[in-house]
């Protein structure tokens, strides 16, 4: 299953991404000089990023694990590089059949091509219509600011409300009864909602330093730290639940 | 025609985005071509042909994921500003790291939203976090081809608990400015998945499907509160976050919020 020339796409695949997100990079920080934005925002900005992204990222390394027993490593590689995640990634190898240990190659190429398939629709979009969408949302920021800031308020106040009041009740209802996904793993509803305290918790303290300790650096450290401690604390009690 | 140089330095905001624009359909058409590489490739180098009788009957699946994946792509966009988009719909995990990513970076920087402050803000943080997320994922294979058993069986069992760990500190920190919209949303979704465990449909209400519910809400409740202009005047303090720089002479209206922040950088 493990090709070279699977290999080299994932290679290739993976300069891309880099090189892609390097011109960006690129580019924002030649404008952000050329609007005279203050260094010290953009230096905090990349620290925090490079900071955030650490721990959120480990996940998606286990996601290959998961997922190379079998499909091999250079094919949950790609798909973890690029559009794509583990659930996504699973769900597609159990419609294709392709979600047993020792799976044809013909099977497996189908699983392939129905990841493939399924996750294009972002990418095309973006290709093809989004220039003339976020024209549209410029003329609105440009005509009426009120109108954008409600708009973007309310996608975000509605994802913050869909994921947490999510977290809140599943977690609530497998209280005692934890349920598995397709992979095996468990989701204990008990750890769920300890994870959730203990981040609110541990970013009320980092805020407490913050404000009362006048610690200002702080502020950039605090969802970093709340998100270790809150797993760290999800690690202590899987073995209690489990 | 204007001719668009795109290694020229831009004049403009619109310049910049016209370019950005440029950049990121260059290199999403050739991420595009190389993930539809993967599957040719893999074909030829395996000698088979996939079943495509098996593929057809995945059709209603790639249609579903095809309807989330443009919901994705138009509800995310005013969030993740131009250069976020292009790069976090080539890079994925978008609910998870790239958007929490960006969000906190905002926050950190009490950038103004819709400013070019907070598009470069958010630029920045997105592209920095895809290179960290595909350099860890590089050095992570070296580990996992050597000992992927081991590292699956300590590390996977946690692996359902990160969106918590995320969005727990993630909520605690942007509820101040979002309470006032979300608080509609937030209940109606809350009272959604009560229900929804109660009828045995709890596994369909992910915090994948959630979101979108989430956002569907909210959009049509913070419209009805706008059109009554039952956020006017104080509809600026749950959107937006204190300015910096230029933004700040630019502020005729400024919400308790700011007037808080502006104390606490006096007294520093």
């Amino acid at each position: 299953m493990d090709f070279v020339v699977i290999y080299v796409l994932g290679a290739i695949i993976a300069t891309i991404i880099i090189a892609m997100s390097v011109v960006f990079l690129i580019k924002a920080l030649k404008r952000a000089k050329a609007i005279n934005m203050d260094k010290a925002v953009i230096t905090e900005t990349i620290k925090n990023s490079a900071i955030f992204s650490i721990v959120p990222s480990i996940p998606i390394v286990i996601g290959i694990g998961v997922m190379m027993q079998y499909v091999g490593l250079a094919i949950p590689w790609i798909r973890l590089t690029v559009i794509g995640a583990l659930q996504y990634e699973i769900a597609a190898l159990f419609a294709a059949g392709a979600a047993e240990v020792g799976a044809s190659t013909s099977v497996i190429a189908s699983a392939v091509v129905v990841m493939t398939l399924s996750i294009i629709s972002g990418p095309l979009f973006n290709a093809i219509f989004y220039k003339k969408y976020q024209t549209k949302l410029y003329d609105i920021q440009t005509n009426n600011a009120k109108k954008m800031d409600a708009i973007t308020g309310a996608l975000l106040g509605g994802m913050l409300s869909g994921i947490i009041s999510s977290i809140l009740v599943g977690g609530a209802f497998t209280i005692g009864n934890p349920t598995f996904d397709k992979s095996g793993v468990g989701t204990y509803g008990e750890i769920t909602l300890i994870t959730l305290a203990a981040s609110v918790v541990i970013t009320g303290i980092c805020g407490a330093i913050m404000i009362f300790g006048k610690q200002k650096w702080m502020e950039s450290y605090a969802l970093p730290i709340s998100i270790v401690g809150a797993l760290g604390i999800a690690f202590a009690f899987v073995p209690v639940f489990a | 025609m204007k001719k668009l140089d795109l290694f020229n330095a831009p004049n403009s905001r619109e310049d910049y985005n016209n370019q950005i624009h440029s950049i990121g359909r260059i290199f999403t058409w050739i991420a595009l071509a190389l993930i539809c590489a993967v599957p040719v490739a893999f074909c030829i180098a395996a000698k088979v042909v996939p079943d495509w009788g098996a593929i057809a009957a995945c059709i209603t699946f790639i249609a579903g994921y095809w309807a989330i994946g443009l919901i994705e792509a138009f509800s995310y966009a005013p969030l993740l500003g131009t250069g976020g988009q292009y790069l976090s719909f080539i890079t994925g995990n978008i609910a998870n790291l790239k958007l929490p990513c960006a969000l906190n970076s905002q926050n950190v920087a009490k950038v103004k939203q819709g400013t070019e402050e907070q598009e470069i803000v958010t630029t920045i943080s997105i592209a920095v976090s895809s290179i960290v997320t595909t350099i860890i994922i590089i050095i992570g294979l070296i580990p996992l081809a050597i000992f992927q058993e081991e590292l699956v069986e300590v590390l996977q069992p946690i692996s359902p608990y990160v969106m918590p760990a995320i969005f727990g500190g993630l909520t605690m920190a942007l509820l101040a400015k979002y309470w006032k919209v979300a608080l509609i949303p937030f209940g109606v979704c809350f009272l959604i998945c009560i229900v929804g465990n109660l009828i045995g449909m709890g596994s369909a209400l992910s915090q994948s499907t959630m979101i979108i519910v989430g956002m569907v809400v909210s959009c049509i409740s913070t419209t009805i509160l706008y059109k009554k202009g039952l956020l006017d005047g104080k509809k600026k303090a749950p959107v937006e976050t204190p300015a910096v720089s230029a933004d700040v002479q630019e502020s005729q209206e400024e919400t308790p919020v700011q007037e808080e922040i502006k104390e606490d950088d006096v007294q520093e």
